[in-house]
């Protein structure tokens, strides 16, 4: 939109860098000066990922009996569990991460994340939305600014929760409430699991359908007229929306998840997290843009042994499967993936046998959409309590996805009060994560 | 010339002590002898000044190192603001006892004489008074350095303020914790902080000046004063204080508010810190600053304020726990403008309307009586009016008919029930594993006896909190068995009935207000002799005061004696905490109780607080009007807190009436209720108007067929349209809980789902009326008018007119228009 009358940022400096030369006027200086003040605007450009599936395990899931395991630490730091040996040269797991060993070769694992947050609600938010918080303004998700970017593809939602918004900073920030996530509102997992209210009533065909929609539009008309309102024109938006995805059967058979045959269903697993993983990838491969999807509680204070044996295996089954379909059906070259939770846990196991909030350092686990496989980037020190290599700061990390997504993270959206916001501030593009 | 000008300035500020001559105006010889002060916007205009205002009111100097920065703010006639420090003339009585440095005074001379100032006609004196004008003042830890730690950006949570430090050091969040970081610096890995000897070359100062490399960069120059404190204090020997070292007990900024005359003016901020001995200091340099909105007016390290676009900032100061903040209004350059003439109903009308006057902004006209009818329908009942009670209040001729209507509608049981509503979200009523149902359900009818019966809210708020007995037969006890964890309950009861979030202070002083950790403790230590047993039931609990129990705070461990929040220390022995705890909490000795709900209440028909959300009232979120916050407060508090009354003044008044369509000045205004605003019509009352209009009967757990929506008692009964559009689980006290933005799954449950397509089948609207042989032409306009409260307009019925022509189509048509009204946006909206 700056772009329109106004010189963009990058022509801006060519400007500027003119201006030594002495060919400059007074009139193109000031210019120069009001670009400035307009919004830092860059173009789209084709992203090697179409689209993310992002996995978020809620409640900070440890890296050590994970992604990041410290056989060689003392047993206080590196716990009970044993460590396996994974697809990747020389780089272990945990003993519960027993398919996606198998499948390292597809991955990057970062084991060099940072940041500062050590509360659920901040690291989450900056999890989300590559932003620490701030008390003067609400950053949207990642999910939401792809929404705002690029809208909905195939007649489907951009942004989809399954099973539903997993928290606060999972929404649309100080943007619009057009770009919320769809959420599913049952889980897939449930026998007979099926999305609402996707098909017309009975007794309501397409033509009565369409005389319904013409009728509605005159009524909408007056109000409309006379009315402005953020809420109004979200809800004009979903309503859209919602006849795309009516009159879309295609895209409503997205959702069907009994349409998958028997056997990939029981290859990820009949549980919580195959369902979800399988339901993300059918969405994804028809058309949606970022599904985010939660499985399990990973805030484990107490216990952690237990916790991993209790909740990891379906996990690793699921992901494992999730990576090999997406590889079959040709959907990973397009397709990102990103394993994340809010925080790592404390280098030391506590009192309860658990480990506590640790933000200092923690692993995220990328594939696919312009990722390189088979690579470990980043790394702890010994225990497990400080990056030691290339720490990676979620602005940075953010970047780099937005990147992949052919979105320039430097791009500047508009907040309440004509202020423009970067999608991401001074992050970075990390060239040794992509292929 | 302008070089000799400043010699001559000098020389008489050096011999006579007066700034600059008292007749000699021109501008020049002003700007000469206050360099710093140039406004860039020109000299200011020296007529039409209504005032002047001079911070702080007195100058008090203490030792040679005090020393006091003083502002001088002119207020015009047509209510702009101009800082005139610079231009104004200032005069001592005794000119020897202080020393000027530009517009800061230092001390000279013991003594007491007076200050004079003066601009455009207007003169104001204040009191100077100096003592120990020689000695110097020892660097205290407490009062000199650890503020450092604060504006250098040292001990926030990104830096060494986190949890566990950062790169190997770590200082309590916002310094919560003085002795711990004096420990920490001098006391861990001796000798690599601080060095005694030549205090220059200590590693935390060579960080700090980015002399060696720092994560944090450079956080001041070596000539700054925050270098020469901390060098000097390392040269003391790095004392810590005694214990009687004073403590901060209020902070001030000034000035108070500011009207701006539009972008790039200034104002220069003065802060004063007053401490428990009696003293005070200009704390400016070593304030933290932040403004709410930059946008408007931005605000830098020394305290330097620049409007920027149209709009109202706060502009807050942080110093010690403390932080204040004042107001800033920004307006276009030379706006001409002319307020509405328009007489205000009552108070309300007045507070607002005098906000507005402020900013320039006209308020939108008052609404149409449709437009009225539908809104206090369901702003009061929760329902839709009927084509009968259209009809009655559309042709009735009775000038005070809005005002009979509001009375009439207060003495429903739909007014009651839906605040029963708000205040089982507010309680959380909701059954789980520690409430039964039967325990829920005694627990909802107690609520809602209480707000029918209109029992003074004081009154039910202290019969609440401080019950004793079992669940079942003392029901609001079940408050203390809804959250059973001494802390959570401490805050949940600041959230709810003081509206204020203090979480944060469990583990760290409050970053964003003035709560401690101490504040918080002491409250919490209310809560923590609630005793719990068994009763002969296993579903009931038996509350009790245990009389024992205490509150230790996590940083030393002392015992915290209860204290009330932002009050006094009560005294205790023998007696209940929760009963001295109430008889503060709902009484007007609690400054937030009244306001706290008069806010929520306002809320409820404007769609947002004076403070928003209304359970975050913290310094950092001021209100948009305090004035009128403070009046509703007080008369809700005189009224004896009768909640009708607190909402008929607000029902009455013109600005509840206000049309939501804007004009120019107010169209980009969401702050200050110069217009109506839409508002999604709650998840709850939507369900029970779509059942009203459809004729049809809803079925929920526990209740009879036909029961509204907004009577289920228990929060964790609910339906897939109630869940889709946002009903509040109750899970948590937060206002957050009950969400109204809008979904693709609300759309598409309208568009194809049983809540619009079988209630108009099953209710046999169109069916009833067409069979008593109502023309399809009117049933159009009985459906628009159940919908919308208004007739369709003559366009809307030329679109129907001709689907209509074929009576064998009517049903089908007529029920598609039902179907389009209720999916219609006029239908979910109220405005």
């Amino acid at each position: 939109m700056a772009n329109r009358n106004t010189i963009d940022r990058r022509s801006f400096l060519t400007v500027g860098a003119l201006a030594g030369a002495g060919s400059l006027t007074l009139a193109d200086l000031l210019r120069c000066k009001q670009a400035q003040a307009e919004q830092k605007n860059y173009a789209a450009f084709e992203g090697t990922a179409k689209s993310v599936i992002h996995i978020f395990l809620p409640g900070g899931m440890a890296h050590q009996e994970s992604f990041d395991p410290k056989p060689y630490a003392p047993i206080e730091y590196r716990g009970e569990m044993r460590q396996i040996a994974t697809k990747i040269d020389g780089a272990q797991f945990g003993e519960t991460l027993v398919q996606t060993a198998q499948i390292a070769d597809k991955l990057t694992i970062c084991r060099s994340m940072t940041h500062g947050e050590a509360a659920h609600e901040r690291g989450t938010h900056n999890m989300f939305t590559g932003y620490r918080p701030s008390p003067a303004l609400t950053f949207p998700s990642i999910g939401s600014v792809v929404s705002h970017e690029y809208g909905p593809r195939n007649n489907l939602p951009p942004y989809v929760c399954i099973p539903s918004q997993p928290n606060e900073f999972a929404g649309t920030g100080y943007l619009s409430s057009s770009f919320s996530p769809f959420s599913l509102g049952s889980d897939p997992a449930q026998g007979g699991f099926k999305v609402r209210d996707l098909s017309l009533p009975n007794g309501i065909d397409d033509s009565r359908f369409a005389t319904r929609r013409s009728m509605l539009a005159a009524v909408n008309q007056h109000f409309a007229k006379k009315e402005k309102a953020d809420g109004l024109q979200a809800m004009d938006t979903f309503y859209d929306r919602a006849y795309s995805l009516i009159s879309a059967p295609q895209a409503r058979e997205a959702f069907n998840i009994e349409a998958e045959p028997a056997a990939v269903r029981d290859e990820y697993g009949r549980g919580t997290a195959g369902a979800r993983m399988l339901l993300a990838r059918r969405l994804v491969g028809a058309g949606v843009r970022l599904v985010n999807l939660t499985f399990g509680g990973w805030d484990m204070h107490n216990n952690i042994v237990q916790g991993f044996r209790g909740q990891m295996p379906e996990f690793d089954k699921a992901f494992a499967t999730l990576i090999r379909d997406l590889e079959r059906t040709g959907l990973l070259k397009e397709t990102l993936v990103m394993i994340s939770s809010e925080f790592g846990r404390t280098p030391k196991i506590n009192a309860q046998a658990g480990r506590d909030h640790w933000p200092k350092v923690f692993s995220v686990v990328l594939a696919g959409g312009g990722i390189k496989g088979g690579q470990i980037y980043g790394s702890s020190n010994s225990t497990a309590s400080e990056p030691e290599e290339d720490a990676l700061d979620p602005q940075d990390l953010f970047t780099t996805v937005y990147h992949c997504l052919g979105i320039v993270a430097d791009k500047e959206l508009m907040a309440p009060g004509d202020r423009p916001i970067e999608i991401i501030d001074g992050g970075k593009v990390r060239k040794e994560l992509l292929a | 010339m302008a070089r000799l000008r400043v010699l001559f300035a000098l020389l008489i500020a050096g011999v006579a002590g007066v700034v600059h001559a008292e007749d000699a105006a021109p501008a020049a010889a002003v700007t000469a002898t206050v360099p710093a002060a140039i406004p860039p916007q020109g000299p200011a205009p020296t007529t039409g000044v209504d005032s002047l205002r001079v911070y702080p009111e007195a100058v008090n100097l203490l030792t040679s190192k005090d020393r006091q920065l003083v502002v001088v703010q002119a207020v015009y006639t047509n209510g702009l603001t101009r800082d005139v420090t610079g231009e104004s003339t200032w005069t001592f009585a005794n000119p020897a006892l202080v020393r000027r440095d530009a517009n800061t005074l230092w001390a000279a001379a013991d003594g007491a004489t007076e200050l004079k100032v003066e601009f455009g006609g207007k003169m104001l004196t204040l009191p100077v008074k100096v003592e120990q004008a020689t000695a110097p003042r020892p660097i205290s830890f407490k009062l000199d350095v650890m503020p450092i730690f604060m504006k250098a950006g040292c001990n926030t949570g990104s830096c060494h303020g986190a949890a566990r430090g950062k790169d190997g050091f770590r200082l309590s969040l916002f310094g919560y914790d003085p002795d711990g970081d004096h420990f920490r610096l001098t006391r861990e890995i001796p000798g690599r902080r601080l060095d005694l000897a030549v205090p220059a070359k200590s590693l935390a100062i060579e960080k700090s000046t980015g002399a060696v490399p720092h994560t944090g960069g450079k956080r001041f120059t070596p000539e700054s004063e925050m270098f020469k404190d901390f060098t000097g204090w390392i040269a003391d020997n790095c004392p810590l204080d005694a214990a009687t070292v004073p403590t901060c007990t209020s902070l001030e900024i000034y000035p108070k508010q500011a009207v701006l005359d539009g972008e790039g003016a200034t104002q220069q901020v003065t802060v004063l810190a007053k401490y428990s001995d009696g003293t005070d200091r200009d704390v400016t340099s070593l304030a933290l600053f932040m403004s709410n909105n930059d946008n408007s007016a931005a605000i830098v390290d020394s305290g330097l304020v620049t409007a920027g676009k149209r709009g109202e900032a706060f502009i807050m100061a942080r110093f010690s726990t403390h932080t204040v903040g004042s107001q800033y209004i920004v307006l276009p350059k030379d706006l001409q403008f002319t307020f509405p003439q328009e007489a205000p109903v009552n108070y309300v009308d007045e507070l607002v309307n005098e906000k507005l006057k402020k900013l320039r902004i006209a308020p939108s006209g008052i609404c149409s009586d449709e437009v009225f009818l539908r809104r206090i329908y369901l702003d009061l009942t929760g329902l839709m009016p009927t084509y009968d009670e259209y009809t009655r209040f559309m042709t009735s001729a009775d000038p005070e008919k809005r005002n009979q209507l509001i009375d009439e509608l207060l003495n429903r049981k739909e007014f009651t029930e839906l605040w029963v509503g708000y205040w089982a979200e507010w309680l959380m009523v909701r059954s789980n594993n520690q409430i039964s149902y039967k325990s829920m359900l005694l627990y909802y009818n107690w609520l809602s006896e209480q707000i029918g019966k209109n029992v003074p809210l004081d009154k039910m708020v202290q019969n609440l909190l401080s019950a004793s007995g079992g669940t079942f037969k003392v029901p609001q006890t079940n408050y203390y068995q809804n959250e059973t964890d001494t802390l959570k309950v401490a805050e949940n009861v600041a959230q709810v009935f003081m509206g204020m979030r203090i979480q944060c202070a469990q583990c760290h002083n409050h970053p964003f207000d003035r709560w401690t950790q101490d504040d918080y403790y002491s409250f919490a230590a209310f809560f923590s002799q609630i005793g719990r047993k068994g009763a002969e039931d296993y579903r009931e609990t038996i509350i009790f005061n245990s009389g024992g129990g205490e509150v230790a705070h996590p940083v030393g461990g002392r015992v915290m004696k209860p204290k009330f929040l932002g009050g006094a220390y009560p005294e205790l022995p023998g007696k209940d905490r929760r009963q001295l705890m109430v008889q503060w909490m709902a009484s007007p000795e609690n400054p937030y109780f009244a306001s706290n709900f008069a806010n929520r209440v306002w809320a409820h028909f404007f769609g947002n607080g004076i403070i928003d959300p209304v359970d975050d009232v913290r310094i950092s979120n001021p209100a948009s009007n305090p004035e009128l916050l403070a009046e509703l407060a007080k008369r809700f508090t005189a009224t004896n807190y009768d909640f009708k009354q607190l909402v008929r003044d607000i029902c009455r008044s013109h600005t509840y009436q206000r049309s939501t369509e804007r004009n120019e000045t107010n169209a980009t205004d969401e702050l200050n209720f110069a217009h109506a605003n839409l508002r999604r019509i709650k998840a709850e009352s939507l369900l029970d108007c779509i059942s009203e209009v459809t004729n049809t009967r809803d079925k929920f757990q526990g209740l009879p067929l036909g029961a509204r929506a907004v009577q289920i008692a228990d929060g964790r009964t609910s339906t897939y349209f109630l869940t889709t559009f946002g009903r509040a689980t109750r899970d948590t006290v937060c206002s957050c809980e009950v969400k109204m933005e809008p979904t693709l799954s609300q759309a598409l449950h309208l568009l194809n789902g049983e809540t619009s397509n079988d209630k108009i089948r099953g209710g046999r609207v169109v069916d009833v009326l067409l069979e008593q042989k109502v023309e399809p032409l009117q049933i159009v306009e009985r459906l628009y008018i159940a919908c919308f409260a208004r007739k369709p307009t003559p366009e809307e019925l030329e679109v129907f007119k001709p689907l209509l022509a074929d009576p064998a189509n009517a049903k089908v048509v007529l029920e598609d228009l039902f179907w389009s009204l209720l999916n219609s946006r006029e239908f979910l909206f109220n405005h």
